[in-house]
């Protein structure tokens, strides 16, 4: 009895399953269709050019943020180190300017004070984060806060004047210029794959947001790689906060407006589940491109700023969503 | 009408690459306790949950009381009077036992309000109905294992079900209990109620139950009743060939100390415990539920801080304060819940093997993905596990073979003790007789084992020396010659 009956459940079922784990990308690629067919100027080379320069220093917050994400915790903190580190980045290169132009030496002091602001933001929330052994509910409270008190700290120290830079050339400038945002977001990206799936401390960071109780009882240290993983996500908002002001020559304290958001859509987007303990960098830099190709086709189809917020939103909504039914379907799939 | 209650004629379920029930027919007779045993995978419990409307069936029927029906979901099998008692615990930690009870049917009082005098009222006197011994107020949380099963079977008998299912009841239950529970199965039959019970344990079934099905591979063997099985045909049955001797024997040189511990103390949980540990000994950890064993333990592995005490690991004196550092002492600990802590049911066998050492697959910095493979398969084959790969999640193991694959994980680790938390807990018999085989190899090579056990055969059969603990203190140390069920129970009930 039934048996085509059955089949055709089963193929049924499967288009389900392909909606549910493709099913953003699906959405993704139909608005560039649109976008494609009703400006054609869409699908361009320098149309795409343009979107990776403008979305690398996102995507290198998001390289951070997919980190934690994967041991199954959350940085909502690292908008305001972006902020933070862009501000303090532009004190530096402004005070060391000679005659209109960013000598080498001023370039690396930038780099580096963002990569230790980034660092210490990211030690505290991390620090905080090992000392109470929290998983992903506490860093959403803990990161938060700190949210907050960094992006007063970031206020204060420039007493929320919006800064312009004081050169016309030299080394800094070139950080931003063409393609070398770009260029950073990729060799980032390659070195964080590596690490992840390639160290000890990458399968420890997966197993930590797949299991936090099977990983200590494995005899992982999980106090050690939560702590890091933080420090990894501030030292990336850190260098995205450099790389944005030379990017585009001023600095304020809202330059990381969003930032927390726009990586998690990221993170989401390239199918890494919000629960932790799986996904990667590589689908973290899928979602960067999928994201710029949304907001870009977006703005060509006269969507504005504020709308393209929803959207924005929306999209983290979805992504859990799905996330959250691909996952009940695979567990009842594989229940016996 | 005919005798039987519940009839599921030709139930077939397959899963992606899995038959799990192929033309299962399963007859039950009003009033009856019967028992549904065969080993883990078997098909037990998805015959059960077809049957609970958690599964559908592909194809088959169900009669009830000789009338055709469907089941849709679990609400639809409650109120068809099928009722099935969770093997997992499924209660709300922070609500009452009364707040559990009606989580699901809410009755509203004066006002749309709940009245939670009048529920907790109810609660009590259907448990001392029942006899169950619990609070209608107490919180979950501060229940011990058994009592929340307890609280389990309670939440489905008060729906006053026709058929209430079983599935492995006793697992978490102490000697004591599990007869208190056999009093209210007991209470129940004359009642009229019937009841479908799952379990491993052959003097359960032969005490308790009418009648017995063994189920294979997803198939029905064979059902009678259980005056008309011998112990071994039902073992027979299960695992379809003749079982060796329960306890295999070993011959093993018992060496010099490698762990001993003195007065150490968890406050408030174990208080003063010492014992000392040999080189190619398997050193029996027994005591009631809730007597400490596996807290000691935690402590002994690092999971948990100790308040006081010495531990020596090889003659010197360590600290112990994290897991990391317990590996790093070369102690390893097989918890007693392999799906929650001992795996992530997940990720691959490769991973979830290699994780205790990945430094012995580590070229430089960088894993050596080809060696990790090879090394964790080697092991894999070593054991005996049976999966069709490596990369197979460890979630679509059996119980058996997960267990297998936690003992490869911490033979991976190249520990020398290991501390083995309730290691045949849900497994079959087949599985179990390698489980103990694996193990007089393991103490043969020269390392140490301290087995956590609830079943007494067990300890008994395993042990070179059985340490007792009762109410977090050590009640006594039993030698060889000194082995007797009654002698344990005598110390482990001594507070």
């Amino acid at each position: 009895m039934g048996k085509f009956k059955t089949d055709k459940i089963e193929s049924s079922v499967n288009w389900k399953s392909m909606f549910r784990e493709w099913g953003m990308i699906f959405v993704i690629l139909l608005i560039v269709v649109v976008a494609t067919i009703r400006r054609p100027a869409f699908l361009s080379v320098s149309n795409l050019i343009n979107i990776l320069r403008s979305y690398s220093t996102i995507g290198i917050a998001a390289l951070g943020m997919a980190y934690v994400i994967i041991g199954g915790g959350m940085d909502l903190s690292i908008s305001s180190t972006v902020s933070l580190s862009a501000v303090v980045t532009m004190l530096v290169i402004n005070g060391t300017v000679i005659e209109g132009v960013s000598p080498a030496h001023a370039t690396f002091l930038a780099l580096a004070a963002g990569i230790i602001i980034g660092a210490l933001v990211g030690c505290i929330g991390g620090g905080i984060m090992a000392a109470v052994n929290g998983q992903m509910g506490e860093s959403f409270i803990i990161t938060y806060a700190l949210q907050i008190i960094i992006a007063a700290v970031a206020n204060g120290v420039v007493g929320g004047k919006f800064q312009a830079a004081g050169y016309k050339s030299g080394l800094f400038k070139q950080i931003g210029m063409g393609l070398n945002p770009v260029i950073i977001f990729l060799v980032m990206a390659v070195i964080l794959q590596i690490i992840l799936v390639k160290t000890i401390f990458g399968r420890n960071l997966y197993f930590l947001g797949a299991n936090m109780k099977a990983a200590k009882m494995a005899g992982i240290k999980t106090r050690q790689v939560r702590f890091l993983s933080h420090v990894i996500c501030g030292i990336c908002a850190g260098i995205a906060g450099v790389v944005v002001v030379s990017r585009v020559n001023s600095a304020s304290i809202s330059q990381g407006l969003n930032y927390e958001m726009d990586a998690m859509a990221c993170v989401a987007i390239g199918g890494t589940s919000l629960d932790g303990g799986s996904g990667s960098i590589t689908k973290t830099v899928l979602g960067v491109v999928m994201l710029g190709v949304l907001l870009n086709a977006l703005n060509l189809l006269g969507v504005q700023a504020n709308e393209q917020l929803i959207v924005r939103g929306a999209v983290v909504v979805i992504a859990v969503v799905l996330d959250t039914l691909n996952k009940k379907a695979k567990l009842k799939e594989v229940a016996k | 009408m005919s005798e039987y209650i519940l009839e599921m004629r030709n139930i077939r379920k397959t899963f992606p690459g899995v038959v799990a029930l192929d033309k299962v027919s399963f007859k039950v007779r009003k009033g009856e306790i019967h028992a549904l045993v065969g080993e883990n995978g078997a098909g037990k419990s998805t015959l059960m949950k077809v049957l609970n409307g958690v599964h559908q069936a592909d194809s088959g029927e169900i009669f009830l009381n000789d009338e055709a029906v469907k089941i849709k979901d679990t609400k639809d099998a409650e109120k068809k009077g099928i009722g099935l008692v969770f093997q997992e615990c499924n209660l709300v930690n922070s609500l009452t036992v009364s707040e559990n009870m009606f989580l699901n049917n809410l009755r509203r009082g004066k006002h749309g309000l709940i009245n939670w005098k009048e529920l907790n009222k109810i609660t009590q006197d259907f448990l001392d109905s029942f006899k169950f011994y619990l609070n209608a107020t107490d919180k979950i949380e501060d229940l011990s294992s058994s009592q929340k099963q307890m609280v389990e079977i309670a939440k489905t008998l008060y729906k006053k079900p026709a058929i209430v299912v079983m599935d492995e009841p006793t697992s978490s239950l102490t000697t004591g209990e599990t007869e208190h529970l056999f009093q209210i199965m007991r209470e129940l039959k004359a009642q009229g109620t019937t009841i479908i019970y799952i379990s491993h344990k052959m003097d359960e079934i032969f005490d308790m139950c009418d009648t017995a099905t063994v189920l294979r591979d997803g198939q029905v063997i064979e059902t009678r009743p259980t005056k008309d099985f011998t112990r071994d045909e039902i073992v027979e049955r299960m695992v379809g060939r003749s079982v060796e001797a329960e306890y295999p024997v070993r011959t093993c040189e018992i060496g010099e100390t490698v762990l001993k511990l003195e007065n150490v103390t968890r406050n408030g949980i174990v208080e003063n415990i010492s014992f000392e540990l040999h080189k190619g000994e398997i050193l029996g950890l027994a005591g009631l539920v809730g007597s400490g064993r596996t807290e000691i333990a935690e402590a002994i592995f690092g999971a948990e801080h100790y308040d006081g005490g010495i531990i020596e690991v090889g003659g010197k004196k360590v600290q112990i304060a994290s897991t990391a550092d317990g590996k790093r002492n070369g102690i390893g600990l097989l918890t007693e819940d392999r799906k929650e802590t001992g795996l992530v049911l997940s990720y691959d066998l490769i991973r979830n093997i290699t994780v205790t050492n990945l430094k012995k697959v580590r070229n430089g910095f960088m894993i050596d993905s080809k060696k990790e493979r090879q090394v964790a398969t080697e092991l894999a084959k070593e054991l005996n596990v049976k999966t069709p790969s490596m990369m197979q999640i460890a979630r679509n193991l059996s119980g058996g073979n997960q267990q297998k694959v936690v003992f490869a994980k911490w033979l991976f680790s190249d520990v020398d003790i290991l501390i083995l938390d309730e290691p045949t807990r849900g497994i079959d018999v087949g599985a179990k007789y390698e489980i103990y085989c694996l193990m007089n190899k393991l103490v043969e090579s020269g390392k140490s084992i301290i087995m956590i056990s609830s079943e007494l055969p067990e300890v008994l059969g395993m042990s070179d020396r059985i340490v007792v603990l009762s109410g977090g203190k050590k009640a006594g140390e039993l030698k060889k010659d000194q082995f007797s069920a009654e002698a344990v129970m005598r110390l482990a009930i001594e507070n």
